[in-house]
């Protein structure tokens, strides 16, 4: 197979994956807890009641859980190319850790806070982002005074501020009072349950900016997997490209984790399953990571929302039944 | 309503706040399907023989047994717009503590009712609670003659406590055994109001909230009494796991066999059962 027809058959693979993701997004519209259908309500045929449901709480959950799926798996996709090690994951640089960390310290210490009410449902969002910036800047910083921005730093400096983000979740989980501590855990399970379009519209352009702009820097990252000498000879601006690719990467990461909670595995599997079934190359790799991504976290939602009806399960469960699993068949196939 | 519920979550860390929310407990609009978010709730509402509209009830009233057969919407503090909306609920009628309240406000916005129930860990609290759903039911007459046929004895002799005493029997309240590790009731948790409300006194109470304590500060703060829900006792291995323990053993409430279990819910709920078990658990350590 030549260069060309490489392209034409990702390229085919890319919208078949477009329009699977299409059909989830579709599929989870119009599945519900309450029965609707889309086509009446197209026709303007639906009670009051079944518009404000898909309008006002199926819709921006949707949306949410697709734009969270897509960001945080393509995050997955950089950080692997990044780290040029298969196994890092949007949590290992401690930048969900970090956006915990906002969003616990949001639940324990805001009703001390005397906030005005209209205020209420940025609180937890802006606390989860400016942890995971606090740990973004950190990392650079850490990086920065050491001369260089290099991997091994980041990694160990990822390691280390994820420690300290679970000695801070650990110590207000102790400072809790009994309801915030049982809010504060399923928190920590993740859901798309609270999403509103108060917060999902900011929080869906930044992960969606950030998701547009990691695909422009595909070309570098493949030259980045040569090394960092070839890359630059090849024309790469390699720290400045390193310094993007990180600070993307954590405003995918933080503001998902800002409006969902912590969500396991996808950032971790789905590029896997991308590289295994449809390009190595970085821009079909993170196209294609963005779009399973998206159908993997409606479908896992979906599933969270209806297996135990009227009730919910966490959807950070869902993802991480099925993606660990998943993940240990792909090592038994990958095995010569 | 809206500006209730956030009021209502900026205030959840007040567990003791003074008054009675008075607009959550004007009668509903409609009181026809009732989702209860809370077990004590549910069980109030079949006190007032009212049962019959309930559509479904959230995972802590399981220890009432007329709700085997409704569904459950999962737990109180982490309820689901949608699956509540399908069962066409008119009302939602729930604890101080049900959430999230962004899903509280996606209910209210398919112009649901919600409202929240305020508790207050004291007998007049739970009568006052009682109260309140009767009357978002409008069934304050039935309440007033359920109360004074039923409790009214009950919560007077609760009441007639000297709270200044300094010869009040010493107590700790135990939620549960983990690894052996008791979690304990602190200030400002149900329990010190159950303890409190039966006539001891919480020696844990310079401590906040529900907290896991280790073994040796119980032995060393050697409790009178230990009461402690029934889960807790069996998680131990039950008084006889207790009394196998050496360090356990030693303390005055296992050397006068003062251990006194109750039902989870009945004992920590603050619903009409909560009176009962005070009342009883107070005769016992006196």
């Amino acid at each position: 197979m030549n260069e060309a027809q490489r392209e034409i058959g990702s390229g085919l693979k890319i919208f078949i994956l477009l329009a699977v993701c299409f059909a989830s997004v579709l599929a989870a519209l119009a599945i519900g807890g309450v029965s609707l259908s889309l086509s009446e309500i197209a026709l303007g045929e639906a009670t009051k009641l079944e518009v404000t449901v898909l309008s006002e709480i199926r819709a921006p959950r949707v949306i949410l859980a697709a734009t969270v799926g897509a960001s945080l798996a393509v995050a997955g996709a950089v950080l692997q190319g990044f780290f040029r090690n298969p196994l890092a994951d949007p949590g290992l640089i401690g930048v969900s850790g970090g956006a915990a960390l906002g969003a616990v310290a949001m639940i324990v210490l805001g009703s001390s806070l005397a906030l005005p009410d209209t205020f209420a449902p940025y609180t937890m969002p802006i606390a989860a982002i400016i942890g995971s910036l606090c740990v973004t800047a950190a990392l650079y910083a850490f990086s920065a005074y050491y001369g260089q921005f290099r991997i091994v730093t980041v990694l160990l400096v990822g390691i280390a501020i994820n420690a300290l983000s679970s000695v801070g979740i650990g110590i207000f989980q102790y400072l809790s009072n009994d309801a915030q501590l049982r809010s504060l855990i399923f928190w920590m399970m993740g859901s798309f349950g609270r999403a509103h379009w108060m917060t999902t519209v900011p929080c869906v352009l930044a992960m969606l900016s950030a998701v547009l702009v990691l695909i422009t820097k595909s070309n570098s990252l493949d030259k980045l997997q040569l090394g960092e000498n070839e890359a630059f000879h090849l024309g790469v601006d390699v720290k400045a490209t390193k310094r993007d690719l990180v600070l993307l990467s954590a405003i995918c990461v933080g503001a998902g984790v800002a409006v969902s909670g912590i969500i396991g595995f996808v950032g971790l599997i789905v590029p896997h399953i991308v590289r295994f079934t449809i390009a190595v190359r970085h821009k079909p790799l993170m196209i294609g990571s963005a779009l399973v991504g998206g159908s993997l976290m409606v479908l896992a939602d979906l599933l969270a929302r209806m297996v135990a009806l009227p009730a919910e399960v966490p959807v950070g469960l869902v993802t991480s039944a099925i993606g660990a699993p998943f993940f240990l068949w792909l090592i038994t196939k990958v095995r010569p | 309503m809206l500006n209730v519920i956030l009021v209502g979550v900026f205030f959840l860390a007040a567990e003791t706040a003074a008054a009675t929310d008075e607009e959550a407990c004007l009668p509903a609009k409609d009181s026809s399907r009732i989702v209860a978010a809370g077990g004590s709730i549910a069980e109030m509402l079949y006190s007032l023989d009212a049962g019959n509209l309930l559509v479904a009830v959230d995972s802590t009233a399981n220890y009432l047994p007329e709700t085997a057969n409704l569904p459950s919407i999962g737990y109180v503090r982490n309820l689901s717009a949608e699956g509540i909306l399908a069962l066409k609920p008119s009302l939602i009628l729930g604890e101080h503590d049900m959430g999230p309240v962004e899903v509280l406000n996606q209910i209210s916005n398919v112009e649901v009712e919600v409202k929240r129930i305020e508790e207050r860990h004291s007998a007049q609290g739970i009568i006052d609670k009682f109260k309140c759903v009767a009357r978002v039911l409008g069934k304050e007459e039935a309440a007033q003659e359920i109360f004074t046929s039923q409790f009214a004895q009950t919560v007077a002799s609760l009441e007639r406590t000297d709270q200044g005493s300094a010869f009040l029997p010493r107590a700790a309240l135990v939620l549960n055994f983990v690894d052996n590790q008791p979690i304990i009731a602190g200030a400002n948790t149900s329990g010190d109001g159950l303890l409190r409300m039966a006539g001891a006194q919480n020696i844990f109470s310079d401590i906040e909230g529900w907290k896991p304590l280790s073994r040796e500060l119980l032995i060393a703060a050697n409790p009178q009494h230990l009461v402690l829900t029934e889960r807790a006792l069996k998680s131990i291995g039950g008084l006889e796991g207790m009394l196998s323990d050496p360090l356990l053993a030693s303390t005055d409430a296992l050397e006068d066999n003062n251990v006194h279990a109750y039902g989870g819910m009945s004992l920590l709920g603050f619903g009409l059962q909560t009176l009962e078990v005070a009342l009883s658990l107070k005769g016992a350590i006196k």
